[in-house]
């Protein structure tokens, strides 16, 4: 049973000793060694360190010191394969970093530890982040633990998959353009994007830059909070990230009574959006209608540019980012090469994903003479179009309600044509481009598949905590997110 | 090869720098917290943001931007309040990032110049500098009693951080060809770096050496950098083209680099306009290319050549935001501005009666210039004025002629102190020691580490002027030289210098000269 609790529950056990942090610790690799083999969320688990720090906490809770451990204290939490951890690999889920161990930790990382987490292990990914259905993954693709058949979504499927199945009570993953929230949907279980410059980057190998943003799963509201109060805040290290001091869960139980939700009519009428999730997305309007929120129609003229905006400014930057990977110091090295220039493109070649190839190439061309002016410059001029239609429909609402994806989770290999793939994305990038802050939400099941549908709340800049209060409104009707079916330990009992 | 002035008749050089320095005065690097310091154990001083590690991010260095700031109220730049860092993207084993954080079109610093004064033989390599007359202008200069001035243009001043440094072993003299393998240090990467680009209006040699030598006194006297030459803190890049007097579109370029002290550049430049020259005459064209000012060769040859302009990809840095800085901010850094070298050469002209050219020379090292001061003080209000020719004659000449032959010695650390300084040119002016004697007790002042006045004493080298003693001797010398005399009231005037030599040698060199001279004068 202990693989159902939520984090709070998972405190509450650990206060009334009804377990120790220990025995928590071996339930959960136990839990992992068998529900691992079919879904592949881990790429590395951390058993020596979770131990060790798993005793620090017993000892607190025998010494009645336990308040003073953390928010996080002997909680299990796991990180995306794209974050360091000191003495940890840190592989982006790619060839070229197989062989990397992590000389430092990431500061969302470490802020998660300095509150006592338990630190499980690191989890599977798009390579370098460049993908919505974790296919792109160097070591494997991850299952989605509601069919094992389908994607858990990406790039931080890993990160859904490890919470939906029950491994872990709460994971760090990052969006870049839908990469917590798509999968999240995908996986029936809550993910934040905080508002860019919310949670510090330092330490998350960077794919865009000025469109990374690092944040957590979970399966509860107040979960998704605590976590955010854990890795919130100004970094020293990262001077993008800014000074916040909002307790995320002060009034999740206040409710909704006159808050003004939008909602975005071109959104509900985009091609492509499947009949269940848009009726899910109605379905959750007239939820928050009846808890005495108000409902307004507002516009995004030019929300339709921002997936011609992401595919400039990502790669742009995604090419930049990782030119770093050039196998002298790190990383893959193709060997046997006398010339620095065929050591380069050799090992590039070899050592990047086809994914990663195609970006890089793009950013390149993107960024060259001649090019960049017909791209990149009206690419930012779009970019502050959107930003500022979000800041206008801000000034008429308090929340908006979208769709995550166009669709429930997809079969493994179904989508080969990448521009089909970028599709996925169609509701989420634009709050990247715009850098404000959104989250996807599970709402139950989708009424053709059977499969997870959520639906995304989106802040204004630096107010994520009003998207958490209409998420708590919509788990008063709809429950805490529950592990996949599979993967409850009653379900299995039954079955044996 | 021609030489250049002959060069010169036919060609107009047109010769832009870039200049880079080092903020060796800093702490820290420019995007973390790593020490600066030269000539430490290779790779101590790195951390994930320098070594460019996957997921590390840059956090400006606040005093750096402090020092850019700096560097434009120096040189009369127009301080942007809003400028940013651009990535330059190119691989190479020195970059950790492969790309170097710089600035794009806009830096902190724009619109600058220096006014160089440019005089005796330095002025003669200007192109028919003779044809104007003084307070007469031409293009970008000014006549003036002993040379002219120049206006040199300052195009930008902007900031970006260094790479590291690349040794490469097996080859020769740790050149790449040839190399079986090569180290790199990153204790250099991330470290602070200005680049100053001039507009290209310098046209001579001269004129570029000048214009260095000014910019490193104006860095050293705001103390942004050590401006080490030798140790590369300041390095300095050279393009240069050639055009046919009288037209106006630039020729094709070359870049010198390689020019590692103020002869060098001086002499790399040289060359390379007379091979362009010798180039252009015999038909042939310049190449785009850059070249290696081999100075034990005394010539220059291909590093490499440009086909097509490189490609670096330039687009804002998204991990650094915009800067907007405020009034407030750049009046707290001009606040800060010392008394700069042109400056103080004002004040010594008005306060302490010097002619331009002694002053100009006296500020060209700090330690000269707080030296004059310090012997100013040390005469007191009322000799000051007399002494200030003097002194400075001496600090130009014999103090800074001696520093030269020493080498790497500080003016704080030996026996020359202001005082002591004072007190022989005071004894000078007094005609109590003659100039000749005077460099004699200046030699033994340093040598000994002796007051002026012992070394005087112990020696008896006090001059004698009692006029009476000194009548005696020219009278004497006067008769024994009976028809000298009789050739010398004949016309044979030029004879004087005998009449004083004999008389200094019976005075054994303490004679007055001025006094020997009257008298002869008069007697004969």
């Amino acid at each position: 049973m202990m693989n159902q609790m939520t984090l709070s529950q998972m405190r509450q056990g650990l206060l009334a000793k009804d377990f120790s942090s220990t025995e928590l610790v071996h339930e959960t690799f136990r839990n992992i060694e068998e529900a691992d083999k079919s879904v592949h969320a881990f790429l590395e688990l951390t058993e020596d360190a979770a131990l060790e720090t798993a005793r620090v906490v017993d000892d607190s809770i025998t010494m009645g010191t336990f308040d003073e451990m953390g928010i996080l204290a002997g909680i299990p939490v796991a990180y995306k394969d794209n974050m360091n951890l000191l003495g940890t690999h840190t592989t982006c889920s790619s060839n070229m970093l197989a062989n990397y161990v992590s000389p430092y930790t990431a500061t969302c990382v470490q802020r998660t530890l300095d509150e006592g987490a338990i630190p499980i292990g690191k989890l599977n990914m798009d390579e370098f982040a460049f993908g919505s259905s974790t296919e792109t993954s160097a070591f494997g693709a991850t299952c989605n633990p509601w069919d094992l058949s389908r994607v858990p979504g990406g790039s931080s499927g890993g990160s859904a998959a490890a919470v939906a199945s029950g491994m872990v009570p709460a994971t760090l993953g990052s969006d870049t353009g839908g990469s917590i929230r798509q999968p999240a949907a995908f996986c029936g279980v809550i993910g934040i994007k905080p508002t860019y410059g919310v949670v510090s980057r330092y330490g998350v190998v960077a794919f865009g830059s000025s469109l990374d943003q690092v944040g957590p799963f979970a399966r509860s509201v107040e979960d998704a909070a605590v976590l955010m109060n854990a890795i919130s805040g100004h970094d020293p290290l990262d001077c993008t990230s800014q000074h916040i001091s909002t307790d995320f869960t002060a009034g999740l139980a206040d409710g909704i009574k006159d808050m003004k939700i939008g909602i975005v009519p071109a959104f509900m009428e985009a091609k492509g959006l499947s009949d269940e999730v848009k009726s899910k997305v109605e379905e959750v309007i007239e939820v928050v209608r009846s808890q005495g929120a108000q409902i307004v129609e507002i516009d995004l003229p030019n929300a339709q540019a921002a997936m011609s905006a992401y595919y400039v400014l990502g790669p742009c930057e995604a090419f930049s980012n990782l030119a770093r990977f050039d196998s002298i110091r790190y990383g893959y090295m193709d060997p046997g090469h006398s010339n620095m220039d065929d050591q380069y493109d050799f090992s590039r070649a070899k050592g990047f994903g086809e994914e990663a190839r195609r970006r890089i190439m793009l950013g390149s061309y993107l960024l060259s003479a001649g090019v960049y002016d017909k791209y990149y410059y009206p690419a930012q001029q779009v970019r502050t179009l959107i930003t500022q239609d979000y800041a206008s429909a801000f000034e008429k609402v308090d929340c908006i309600i979208a769709p995550v994806a166009p669709r429930t989770a997809f079969k493994m290999g179904e989508i080969a044509d990448p521009s089909e793939m970028y599709l996925s994305d169609m509701f989420t990038i634009s709050i990247n481009i715009a850098g404000n802050g959104g989250m996807s939400m599970p709402v139950g099941l989708g009424s053709d598949t059977g499969l997870p549908v959520g639906v995304q709340l989106i802040s204004p800049a630096f107010k994520d905590e009003n998207m958490l209060k209409v998420a708590a409104a919509l788990e008063r009707q709809y429950g805490i997110a529950k592990v996949a079916p599979a993967f409850c330990a009653d379900a299995k009992k039954g079955g044996e | 090869m021609q030489k250049l002035e002959d060069v010169l008749k036919k060609w107009e050089p047109v010769i832009g720098l870039e200049v880079h320095a080092e903020l060796t005065t800093l702490q820290t690097k420019m995007f973390c917290n790593c020490k600066l310091e030269f000539g430490a154990e290779p790779n101590t001083h790195t951390c994930p943001v320098c070594l460019g590690l996957p997921g590390a991010l840059p956090v400006p260095n606040k005093a750096a931007i402090e020092s850019i700031v700096l560097a434009g109220l120096a040189t009369n730049c127009d301080i942007e309040k809003r400028s940013m860092f651009y990535r330059k993207n190119y691989m190479y084993p020195d970059m950790p990032k492969n790309f170097q954080t710089t600035q794009g079109p806009i830096a902190f610093c724009m619109r600058g110049h220096l006014d160089l004064s440019v005089d005796g033989k330095a002025a003669s390599e200007r192109y028919a500098i003779d044809d104007l007359s003084v307070g007469e202008g031409r293009e970008n200069i000014v006549k003036t009693e002993d040379g002219y001035t120049a206006h040199v243009g300052i195009t930008h001043i902007h900031m970006e951080e260094d790479a590291g440094k690349m040794v490469h072993i097996g080859g020769g003299e740790g050149r790449i060809a040839g190399a079986t393998h090569s180290l790199v240090d990153y204790n250099r990467a991330g470290t602070p770096l200005i680049e100053l680009v001039t507009e290209p209006d310098l046209r001579t040699p001269e004129e570029a050496r000048l214009f260095m030598q000014k910019l490193r006194q104006i860095y050293l006297a705001i103390g942004i950098s050590d401006c080490s030459m030798e140790e590369g803190s300041l390095r300095c890049d050279g393009n240069i083209s050639l055009r046919r007097r009288g037209t106006k579109e630039f020729g094709t370029k070359t870049e010198l680099k390689n020019m590692n002290s103020f002869k060098n550049l001086h002499d790399g430049l040289m060359y390379e306009i007379c091979r362009q020259a010798e180039v252009l005459d015999e038909g042939g064209i310049i190449y785009q290319e850059t070249r290696h000012w081999d100075p034990s060769a005394k010539r220059t040859v291909v590093m490499r050549v440009k086909e097509t302009a490189d490609d670096y990809r330039l687009f804002p840095e998204p991990d650094l935001a915009p800067y907007d800085l405020s009034d407030e901010f750049i009046e707290r850094v001009r606040a800060k501005l010392p008394e700069l070298p042109d400056e103080k050469a004002k004040r010594f002209e008005e306060d302490f009666s010097l002619s331009a050219y002694d002053a100009r020379h006296l500020v060209e090292h700090r330690s000269t210039s707080d030296f004059f001061e310090a012997c100013m003080k040390a005469a007191g209000q009322d000799d000051a004025a007399k002494l200030s020719k003097p002194i400075a004659n001496l600090i130009i000449n014999d103090v800074a002629g001696w520093l030269n032959s020493m080498g790497d010695v500080d003016l704080d650390d030996c026996a020359l102190t202001p005082e002591r300084a004072v007190k022989l040119v005071g004894m000078q002016v007094a005609d109590k020691i003659s100039s000749k004697q005077a460099k004699e007790v200046f030699a033994l002042m340093i040598e000994q580490d002796k007051d002026p006045d012992a070394i005087v004493a112990e020696h008896g080298m006090e001059q004698v002027s009692d006029a009476g003693a000194i009548e005696a001797v020219v009278d004497e010398v006067l008769a024994d030289n009976p028809d000298k005399v009789e050739q010398y009231r004949g016309g044979k005037t030029g004879l004087i210098g005998f009449f004083v030599g004999q008389c200094m040698k019976k005075m054994q060199g303490q004679g007055n000269p001025k006094i020997i001279n009257e008298l002869l004068e008069q007697k004969l």
